[in-house]
């Protein structure tokens, strides 16, 4: 299980407020689509062991039912037992495939039963000849083993291969243990999470993950972030009290892995592991099973076809050879060699490599690929369903627009932003920058004065965090400033008032007024001032300005930015003298006829490299979604910012904004953009929502909860779209596993849906998808290149038995031969293609069609198989014809000879010049042959490597050069061709022979 | 993730598999119309003409680089095999059992070894010359007849005891049965450097003890005789003929199973290959029953 990270950003904080009451009724419905869509035994269980009844006890209850005490906590020996008897408080990871399955199907998948049956066979002609007494059985002995140990060795091989890549998933997996502060034997101990047991007395405070679920028994001011459970993304606040009869909705109950973003609070220990409730939602995600991948699909059909072929024509000429009249014995051993021919015996470990190699090369770009097929997947992925925030965007709050004297002006929302470059000498900044800073409840965590600023933890709400980052970078030492202008008195923010107030000292020491700021909802602040500061001094807010005003607040909000007010006044000395008590329940100061001074707003900015990413899917004929649980304003804004909604384009609302009529006259079909509410979305049938997907070719779904998003991907699906999903609730996760391919987020992704998603985006940035559909494209290409490769040879390795068996020809070429080929020369150069770069129009092409575009369709075959391989089995008989005519043999005396050939008993075999030749100098010959036939397919497998370089490219746009490994591939294929024919010919099993 | 396999009926695929034969709406004749079947066959048919004819290139301007007289090379033929006539193969190579009391064991071999030395008649050697030079009979013109180089005569009474003619059934009845060696020709070897090769004849007990037997060899010495070397190939030597060398077993222990070796003495001839029992030698198990 990944434990959350302590984040790197202060916690989000979004929405608007009646966003709560629409999650709470999605929250509802969530529980059904869960009954609904699992297993009924699973669901009775969530269902009943949902009564739970903890939040209705007292404290002396439930300390009685736990049997601990609240000041004491458990004792040691006590928790040991409870520990022993639940286990710990860890959710159990899926339950794996036993390695020996894993390993076993490795043996029996793909090719290997073909070749297990050609080594069966090999064994019982073995048999047969041993008990026949015949001439020389081991040969079918030593093809046998070989056969057996090529199958083991590639099956250990791809074995090696997943477990390494499952590996670093695990790897990944065990970041982190986390920490809990739990009273045991009355005393405070930290402990690793997973120590605690029901009963234990923990305490949480702002930015801790809650370790198990726990029963509050005190709390200040505790808000917890559940939307890693329920989507919900505004905190909710958490007290002792028992407010709701459902346990999940009930404010004294925190659950397991949702985070607490501010306050402090105690509670006991009520459910640990996977019988928490996270726990629980885990395992039914963890119980639907993995279908099949694209690539998976691909490969079925390709080992289908080749096998297919392999077998058809093995037992067409089984049946040739024993209709003309060779003994079933050698039809049998024939057949074996047309299966060794077919099968590409190095390609499924070819395949696996290559993989594995891009997943590598797609971790270093922060993808992280938990299952290798997934790489090709993401590469064939037609519909993008992202999430807005932290994927699209920052994931944090920034100042985007500032409001004073009259003017707008725009703050700079980057990544790594230092400065700001707007006009900052007005006084009315002076003035507006004292009440950022002062009116904020916001602080850095200590210890982080090396860090950039924008990357510091904050503790606070995301826009005061924003607010503190800004006034930060322009004014410097915040906290200095803080304690410079001591704060006296302070109203927290409240629903209610909508404001947020505090008194200071001033840092003059000549003035001695107390310094009264505010902020909070522009309307609000307006309504509470009587002057507005313009260039420094106060002037009357008249119908005039409080137009400007009205005028600005509604572009900023317009530009579905969140803006706040902000106004100050300075408190008259002799009313307020320096020791004035304030009181904040009474209010015993003035909180109207203030100064206004501006307004800022703000927004969670879309990241820098996201634009470029999303008009780069748009050339990939990808379809770009956006799904968020946001304000349809603002993910109108964003989707417009990054490009998902293009400049030009318009949504229906828009055409009727501009012609000036109705929504409803609007003919749908000329908007090419459509913002989707989660409600109209509630309403639709399926046939509606086709219509949607299908009319428009940017769609932003907004206010959507979780649930809908699977709504949406089954939408997709139904198009025929190959759906990538990126996510990072619990909730997500049966939306990612529907999707063609889950992407969760590595940051902010709890840990289901990292364990319901197919990879996983390190740095949640948007473009990281991008980079890995290129490389996705790029590896289906390759892996074309290496088939396409690895099939031609075949032709070249199945004609020389066809050949033989009807024109009866000396043997051309052995099966081990064949299998040196394969395993030997070969391996190499076709792993190599996986590292062949891109071609130019990788990215400009539309995603290939699944049912259409496969892996091995009839063009690569038939232009394989039917004319490269034709021209290579050419090359390869007229060296078989020219070794054979050098040494004497002409063409013309081998045609027909096989028999006597072959015959032992034969030993003054005549050649063309009337030499003798015995049975052993023929068979030397023979080997010759192979080794001659052997030698002339290696050197035109190197340059049939050289034309599968390319597939659209001329070879010169590619460059020669570019790839390194290739050259590598080419040295290893000569290099191993020269150590069989020279290094290895002398030894006679292997049917080498050295060539003059 | 999800799956993107349907599952299909038996019979929709079987549909499916009709539709794809042909297809009447799209007139589709297994996914092509006919005219692009035809220009498909065509591109085919153009394309393997032309390999075809690459390869018919290929081959004739082999033929033609290929000297007609002796091969290129000869790395793989560097000393003769022997073979032995009558050769009767059994599991484990040449076997020859045989009941001098019974002629239908041994009448086979008799007719064999006739057989083989028709081809040593005088009628069948009257194209070769006689020779009488014990040297190496080296032509470097063509001084026979439609360019070709003669060749010297060997006829089957040269083996006089064993030729067939003063003995017809070549000792068999007797238990002293003749066998013929044969060398086999290579072109342009000379075997012996200077000195004839010739026949030497053991009989091995239990692996490589050889123990001398008593035998007759004819021509005397068991000798071949260096003017029938070198050999030109076939087509400057068409009449060429092996000269023989047949060994007369004297001294044969009945109903015993005995395994004789016959190696060809000489410089440039090799009989210590392991793989090849017929290099240079050649070994057969004799066993005459009474």
């Amino acid at each position: 299980m990944v434990k959350k990270r302590s984040d790197v950003y202060s916690v989000e904080i979004y929405g608007t407020k009646d966003l709560q009451k629409t999650e709470i009724e999605d929250e509802d419905e969530k529980h059904k689509d869960l009954k609904g869509n699992k297993k009924n035994k699973k669901t009775e269980e969530l269902k009943k062991e949902l009564d739970l009844d903890d939040h209705k006890l007292s404290v002396s209850d439930l300390e009685k039912k736990y049997g601990t005490s609240i000041d004491k906590g458990l004792s040691s020996a006590r928790a040991a037992e409870v520990l022993a008897r639940d286990g710990p408080n860890a959710l159990t990871p899926p339950k794996a495939t036993p390695e020996i399955v894993k390993f076993l199907k490795q043996m029996v998948g793909g090719f290997s039963i073909l070749l297990w049956i050609g080594a069966v066979f090999s064994w019982i002609s073995f048999a047969i000849q041993l008990v026949q007494k015949a001439e020389s059985p081991f040969d079918n002995l030593y093809l046998g083993v070989v056969l057996a140990l090529v199958v083991i060795l590639t099956g250990i091989f791809a074995y090696y291969q997943e477990a390494k890549s499952t590996n670093i998933m695990a790897s990944f997996s065990k970041m982190i243990p986390q920490q809990a502060l739990v009273i045991r034997d009355a005393e405070k101990k930290e402990l690793p999470a997973d120590q605690l047991v029901v009963g234990d007395i923990v305490e949480i405070k702002g930015g801790d993950r809650i370790p198990a679920d726990i029963r509050l028994i005190s709390a200040q001011g505790c808000k917890v972030d559940n939307s890693s459970l329920t989507g919900e993304s505004e905190p909710q606040p958490r007290s002792c009290d028992f407010t709701h009869e459902n346990p999940l909705e009930t404010r004294n109950i925190a659950f397991y892995s949702t985070t607490c973003v501010e306050g402090t609070a105690t509670g006991i220990v009520i459910n640990t592991g996977d019988r928490t409730i996270i726990g629980r939602i885990a395992s039914l995600a963890s119980g639907v099973g993995n279908e099949k991948t694209p690539i998976a699909i691909e490969i079925e059909h390709f080992v289908f076809l080749v096998a297919g072929v392999a077998v058809s024509v093995g037992v067409l000429f089984f049946i040739i050879s024993v209709s003309m009249r060779y003994p079933i014995l050698d039809s049998i051993i024939f057949l074996i060699g047309i299966i060794v021919a077919n099968v590409p015996e190095g390609l499924l470990a070819t395949v696996t490599v290559s993989l594995s190699l891009t997943a590598k090369r797609m971790a270093k770009k922060n993808c992280l690929v938990k299952n290798l097929e997934a790489v090709e997947t993401l590469g064939s992925t037609s519909v993008i369903c992202s999430d807005k925030t932290g994927t699209l965007t920052q994931n944090r709050m920034t100042v985007a627009h500032l409001w004073f004297d009259n003017q707008i002006y725009s703050a700079d929302t980057s990544e790594d932003q230092t400065t700001q470059p707007f006009d900052q000498t007005s006084p009315s900044w002076t003035a507006l920058s004292k009440i950022v800073t002062l009116c904020n409840r916001a602080e850095f965590r200590p210890g982080q004065e090396n860090l950039p600023i924008m990357k510091r933890v904050v503790v606070g709400d995301a826009s005061e965090t924003a607010l503190l980052k800004f006034s930060e970078v322009i004014l410097g030492d915040v906290m200095d400033i803080r304690a410079r202008n001591k704060k006296v008195a302070e109203i927290p923010f409240n629903s209610t008032n909508k404001f947020q107030l505090s008194i200071h000292e001033t840092d003059d020491p000549s003035d001695k007024r107390f310094l009264l700021v505010m902020k909070g909802a522009p309307e609000r602040i307006l309504e509470r001032c009587s002057t507005i500061m313009i260039n420094g001094k106060e002037e009357p807010l008249d119908s005039e300005k409080a137009e400007a005003f009205q005028t600005a607040y509604m572009e900023l909000g317009g530009m579905g930015e969140r803006v706040l007010g902000f106004c100050h006044l300075y408190l008259p000395e002799k009313e307020f003298p320096d020791t004035y008590q304030f009181d904040t329940d009474s209010m015993n100061f003035p909180t109207s006829n203030l100064c206004f001074v501006g307004l800022l707003s703000m927004i969670d900015p879309p990241r820098s490299t996201v634009p470029d990413a999303v008009s780069k899917c748009r050339s990939a004929g990808i379809k770009v979604i956006m799904v968020t649980g946001d304000h349809p304003i603002t993910a109108k804004a964003i989707a417009k910012s990054v490009g998902i909604i293009s400049a030009t384009s318009e949504t229906v609302e828009d055409i009727a904004k501009r012609l000036n009529i109705p929504v409803e006259q609007v003919n749908r079909r000329e908007a090419t953009a459509a913002v989707v509410n989660g409600m109209e979305l509630k309403d639709m049938n399926s046939e509606q929502l086709d219509e949607v997907l299908c009319n428009h070719s940017e769609i932003v779904f907004a206010r959507t909860s979780p649930q809908q998003k699977l709504i949406i991907v089954e939408g997709c699906q139904r198009q025929g779209a190959v759906v990538a999903v990126t996510g990072d609730g619990v909730n997500d996760s049966p939306a990612l596993k529907k999707a063609d391919i889950g992407i969760a987020m590595g940051i902010a992704g709890s840990d289901a849906a990292k364990n319901a998603a197919d990879m996983v985006l390190l740095d949640d940035n948007f473009a990281s998808i991008v980079t890995g559909v290129e490389e996705g494209r790029l590896i289906f290409d390759n892996l074309k290149k290496t088939i396409a490769y690895t099939l031609t040879k075949n032709i070249a390795e199945l004609c020389p038995f066809l050949i033989y068996i009807i024109a009866s020809i000396p043997m051309p070429i052995g099966t081990i031969t064949i299998l040196f080929i394969d395993l030997g020369t070969d391996i190499i150069p076709s792993v190599a293609l996986a590292y062949e770069k891109a071609e130019s129009d990788i990215m400009n092409r539309r995603p290939r069609n699944k049912r259409k575009d496969r892996l091995v369709n009839e063009q690569l075959a038939v232009y394989s198989y039917l004319q490269i391989g034709i021209m290579q089995s050419v090359g390869a008989f007229v060296t078989y014809f020219t070794v054979y005519a050098e040494q004497g043999f002409l063409p013309s005396t081998l045609l027909g000879v096989r028999v006597n050939w072959e015959s032992n008993v034969i030993n003054d075999f005549e050649d063309s010049y009337g030499q003798q030749w015995t049975k052993y100098q023929r068979t030397y010959l023979q080997w010759t042959g192979y080794t001659a036939f052997f030698v002339s397919i290696t050197i035109q497998q190197v340059a049939d490597l050289i034309i599968r370089k390319t597939r659209r490219n001329s070879i010169f746009r590619q460059g020669l050069f570019r790839n390194k490994v290739i050259w590598v591939g080419i040295f290893s294929q000569i290099g191993i061709a020269l150590i069989l024919t020279y290094g290895l010919g002398h030894v006679t099993a292997l049917n080498f022979t050295p060539l003059r | 993730m999800a799956t993107l396999n349907e599952k299909k009926t038996c019979s929709e695929r079987m549909e499916n598999f009709r539709r794809f034969v042909w297809n009447p709406e799209t007139k589709l004749f297994m996914g092509r119309s006919l005219i692009n079947w035809v220009w498909i066959s065509l591109y085919y048919l153009a394309f393997y003409v032309v390999m075809t004819g690459l390869f018919a290139l290929s081959i004739y301007s082999l033929m033609r680089t290929i000297n007609p007289y002796e091969p290129d090379y000869q790395d793989q033929l560097k000393s003769p095999g022997v073979t032995l006539r009558p050769d009767v193969y059994g599991d484990r190579g040449l076997q020859i059992y045989y009941n001098v009391s019974d002629n239908k064991t041994w009448d086979g071999l008799v007719t064999t070894l006739h057989t083989f030395l028709t081809a040593y008649t005088p009628s069948a050697q009257h194209l070769n010359i006689n020779c009488t030079n014990n040297t190496y009979f080296i032509q470097d013109t063509f001084d026979g007849p439609n360019k070709t180089k003669l060749s010297c005569k060997f006829t089957s009474d040269m083996l006089q005891n064993c030729s067939g003619i003063t003995d017809p059934t070549f000792g068999f009845p007797e238990g002293k049965p003749c066998f013929i060696i044969k060398m086999n020709r290579i072109v342009k070897f000379f075997p012996g450097n200077g000195t004839a090769p010739r026949v030497n004849c053991t009989y091995v007990v239990r692996g490589e003890e050889s123990h001398t037997l008593e035998v007759d060899y004819y021509p005397v010495n068991g000798t071949f005789n260096l003017h029938y070397f070198p050999y030109y190939g076939k087509k400057a030597q068409p009449s060429y003929s092996n000269p023989l060398v047949a060994v007369k077993f004297l001294n044969i222990t009945r109903n015993t199973e005995l395994k004789i070796v016959c190696k060809i003495i000489g410089a440039g001839i090799t009989f210590d290959n392991v793989h090849d029992p017929y290099e240079g030698k050649v070994e057969f198990k004799l066993k005459i029953e009474d």
